[in-house]
């Protein structure tokens, strides 16, 4: 990149906020360092630095809290860190709206934390809080345990403003519950990791904090009995915050003891409807031949989506699937069949009502070879069960023995013309999206 | 188009169809000249009947070999002139494409034709105990491809969501004739999220030929709870005191004094007449905790000035409630020979201050004004009554009806919640959008439709229509008239 780029760069955003040279440690990705990493200060500016990089052709990686910057291909060049964290104002909140207006790089922590005070919360509780940022957990399409009850972001987002590979500052939705006006545009950027667009803005539909809620936990035998009694829960008159599974290794990593599988349900509201589904809950796991309901802490809500991460010290490899909910333990199972049969470990978590499962795989370093062609296998896994699975985290060797993205089918076709429309340089997260775009 | 060319082309159109899946006689085709907005009309070449998604493929790819362009019809029930033929070329009518192909209760998904009747789904699921949750007014008619065109919600989509937030993937046939799945049957996309882009296109980037749908248990318990106002804004401030007792009903309905005068007199379903404004409020779930939410809704309107809160004692009560509610349009005929229904949301904070401005600007206009609505999601429908034999008045409609889509626009809300932009509000698109965002979207759509024979003309402002515009005498639609529709 052109020393004077670099220059007209800092003049944007200020010399403090344009990092280079070994600053970049932490905006590393994949083995390639950025050339620079810039933090625009308002919408303005954001649109001043990608203009500048569209006019250069210059790849940019848009970068919230950076916890899902690792998925996607490698990068085939290095490029620019385009980094949100100084956009991080809560421009809005009218609690009798149930709705708020956010900068993307507000982190969801720091978002909940506000909306608390009057009452209300956003119904979204993806992993790593604290880091991930508005507008990354928007890109990513990340959630947690309580999707289960309250959908994905997809479901959320009312509206935003997008900055354009190109500059233009564009808005789509709005700031009502219900907008049928003009093509939807969030959902277009909801799981678009950054590749159309960088969100600078969010406005979300709110939920009035719940008077009760638990989170409880019930063991089982085998992966299959746990899926038996998720389904029965799914069939049942209980409407659960949360449905999740967990395996042996994954129930450790959340302070369970001993090597069987969990089932996992939180319940909220009024504190009648939670002690009737408590109750109700532990009957029919009793049912399916579960054990005794278990009271979680809270402090465990935020650790359940990471629990298969974290049971293994060093994943080499964590995937993400989405699979149809009844095919959930059975598509565990064989997954963790292949890895044992490998001489691999794995651990998985599942939000199974709704059919997302994470699982970890973990072997010796120079196993890149053996961890992929378990990948493969778990992805063929996921197409049995009705759905696709992508590699949310791998070691380099990995991501270079195995595809990142699963197929979309002649959908591709759509999606890459979509790209071409909105980002004809390619310059928006160049090449690490589905199909190479 | 010559009639050598027509009859060469209907032959071309019937070996695709068959002989019986072919409209091309003026009087025939003078039925799919409009939808339910009986103010725009334009007439096709020909209405198709396709039976699959071949067929349809067929179709799309003969309309590119001809360069016509095409519309998907589903009932036609619209209100926003969204199917309307509006540069002429064919009408691709779904509607024998009606079939439930599959319900998978364990996954609590179905696979469905998009001509299938909405309330028909929760038909054939309900036996076992679930149904659809989108029900927009018109669910006895409309069909699912249309929910889909225009992104339909209905009085329940406060708690539930709209048709987008139940649609997880479709099989479309694309503006070129090519077949493609987007999404599928399992709940996150792979890539971008195009069944999510899609629905809401209003028919712009292709015709759905499969949908597949969640489809949801239904409740363990439901209440419903009828709040009687003495003034329009107390009711409008109960909407918000309630949301502040931290519920979320499943729907919280207005109703004006003028509706329900119509409403009573036409089908007495005990909404008291000198009332200046009730408030149909349902909560459903579990059964735990049912009444002590009824208690809360019912503390929120008396603390707001409700001068009555009562509970539907059964489901014989609850469902006149409804009746009132859901028969409101169909009443507005004892009243006026004739109105219209807007479609606007706003943030329901701003209800009072909106519903005053509603009125001054009918008043102004010299019309009356009737109310019924979502006020649960500030979703309003003003329903402006005129007399089309006067001449001039329904300009005066169409004046109004602009200077209230401004209003909304003007408090951060949107012109439309669940009507759709269609022909009738191509031209309010820049009240809330700029060049810019609309730059975006015809860059959005030239990625589906690069041609632009899908559905022309329609969402995007111009200036130029080749269809016949209001104001025009108003008569109803066909459907109408054999009772087979209400306008919502």
């Amino acid at each position: 990149m052109a020393d004077a780029i670099l220059e007209t760069l800092r003049g944007v955003v200020g010399p403090a906020n344009l990092l280079t040279g070994v600053e970049l440690s932490p905006y590393v990705v994949d083995g390639r360092t950025p050339t620079a990493a810039v933090f625009p200060g308002s919408v303005d500016e954001v649109s001043a630095v990608l203009a500048l990089a569209n006019d250069a052709s210059i790849p940019v990686t848009p970068w919230g809290g950076g916890t899902g910057v690792g998925v996607g291909a490698p990068a085939a060049r290095a490029g620019l860190v385009l980094g949100l964290r100084r956009l991080d104002r809560l421009i809005e909140h009218e609690p009798g709206d149930l709705t708020a207006t956010v900068e993307a790089g507000a982190t969801m922590q720091t978002l909940q934390a506000a909306l608390t005070t009057r009452g209300q919360w956003l119904s979204l509780d993806p992993p790593d809080a604290d880091v991930a940022t508005v507008g990354g957990v928007l890109s990513a399409n990340a959630a947690g345990p309580r999707r289960h009850l309250y959908g994905t972001a997809r479901d959320l987002l009312l509206g935003l403003t997008v900055v354009c590979a190109d500059g233009a500052i564009v808005h789509g939705g709005g700031k009502v519950v219900k907008n049928v006006a003009g093509y939807d545009l969030p959902k277009l950027f909801v799981g678009a990791f950054g590749s159309l667009g960088v969100i600078v803005e969010a406005t979300v539909k709110l939920r009035p904090t719940p008077d009760a809620e638990i989170l409880v936990a019930v063991r089982f035998g085998s992966l299959k009995d746990c899926g038996l009694a998720a389904r029965a829960v799914s069939a049942s008159d209980l409407l659960p915050s949360a449905l999740d599974l967990v395996d042996g290794e994954a129930a450790a990593a959340l302070g369970l003891d001993g090597d069987r599988p969990a089932l996992v349900a939180g319940f909220d509201g009024l504190a009648e409807q939670v002690r009737w589904q408590r109750a109700e809950f532990a009957r029919l796991c009793e049912a399916a031949g579960g054990g005794e309901v278990r009271d979680l802490p809270a402090a465990t809500w935020g650790v359940l989506p990471t629990a298969a991460r974290r049971a293994l010290a060093e994943p080499a490899a964590v995937m993400r699937f989405s699979v149809l909910p009844a095919r959930v333990a059975e598509v565990a199972e064989r997954a963790g069949a292949t890895a044992r049969d490998a001489g691999l470990r794995a651990a998985f978590s599942a939000h199974a009502g709704v059919g997302a499962i994470v699982g970890a795989l973990a072997g010796p370093r120079d196993a890149a070879e053996a961890v992929a062609a378990a990948l493969r296998d778990w992805r063929e896994a996921a197409h049995a069960g009705g759905g696709h699975a992508i590699l949310e985290a791998a070691a380099l060797a990995v991501k270079a023995l195995m595809p990142v993205w699963d197929q979309p089918g002649a959908a591709l076709r759509i999606m890459q013309r979509i790209k071409r429309q909105l980002d004809p340089k390619g310059i928006l997260n160049a090449g690490r999206f589905v199909g190479g775009m | 188009m010559t009639d050598a060319r027509k009859r060469s082309l209907r032959r071309e159109l019937e070996a695709i169809v068959g002989r019986d899946g072919v409209l091309s006689d003026p009087e025939e085709l003078l039925v799919y000249e409009s939808d339910g907005l009986t103010l725009f009309r334009a007439l096709a070449d020909f209405v198709v009947f396709p039976r699959s998604a071949e067929d349809v493929a067929a179709i799309v790819r003969l309309t590119n070999r001809e360069a016509l362009p095409f519309v998907a019809r589903g009932a036609g029930t619209g209100l926003s002139g969204g199917c309307l033929p509006s540069e002429g070329g064919v009408v691709i009518s779904l509607m024998r494409m009606n079939r439930v192909l599959e319900v998978d209760y364990d996954n609590q998904i179905a696979v469905v034709e998009p001509g299938l009747v909405n309330l028909h789904l929760s038909w054939a699921v309900g036996p076992k105990g679930f149904y659809y949750a989108p029900d927009p007014s018109s669910q006895q008619a409309c069909t699912i491809g249309g929910n889909i065109a225009n992104n339909s919600g209905g009085p329940h989509t406060l708690k539930y969501g709209v048709t987008t937030n139940h649609v997880l993937g479709l099989e479309v046939v694309l503006p070129d004739g090519e077949i493609a799945w987007l999404g599928g049957r399992t709940r996150d996309a792979l890539g971008y999220d195009l069944a999510g882009v899609f629905v809401g296109s209003e028919g712009t980037f292709g015709v759905a030929t499969k949908v597949v749908v969640r489809i949801l248990r239904k409740p363990q318990a439901v209440k419903t709870v009828l709040a009687v106002f003495d003034e329009v804004t107390q009711a409008s401030e109960a909407v918000s005191a309630v949301i502040a007792r931290g519920l979320v009903p499943a729907a919280m309905e207005m109703i004006d004094q003028l509706t329900i005068q119509a409403v009573e007199d036409a089908f007495g379903c005990g909404y008291p007449r000198d009332a200046a404004a009730a408030l149909l409020i349902e909560v459903d779930g579990l059964a735990a905790g049912m009444e002590s939410q009824v208690e809360r809704i019912v503390a929120a309107c008396r603390e707001s000035g409700a001068r009555e809160v009562r509970t539907a004692r059964d489901e014989a009560e609850r469902q006149l409630l409804w009746k009132g509610r859901k028969s409101a349009f169909g009443a507005y005929g004892r009243v006026s020979p004739a109105y219209m229904v807007m479609d606007g949301v706003i943030p329901r904070t701003r209800l009072p201050y909106v519903l005053n401005r509603v009125n001054q600007i009918v008043e102004t206009h010299g019309l009356r004004v009737g109310n019924v609505f979502h006020a649960g999601d500030g979703n309003l429908h003003p329903n402006i009554l005129y007399d089309p034999r006067i001449p001039g008045e329904e300009a005066r409609v169409v004046a109004a009806g602009a200077e209230i889509m401004k209003v909304c626009a003007e408090v951060g809300g949107s012109i439309s919640g669940e009507h759709g932009i269609g022909l009738e509000k191509a031209d309010f698109m820049p009240f809330i959008f700029s060049a810019a965002d609309l730059e975006f979207m015809r860059r959005l759509k030239d990625a589906f439709n690069p041609g632009g024979l899908c559905n022309p003309g329609k969402i995007f402002p111009t200036k130029k229509s080749c269809v016949e515009v209001g104001p025009v005498p108003y008569r109803p639609h066909a459907i109408e008239e054999k009772g087979l529709a209400q306008r919502f």
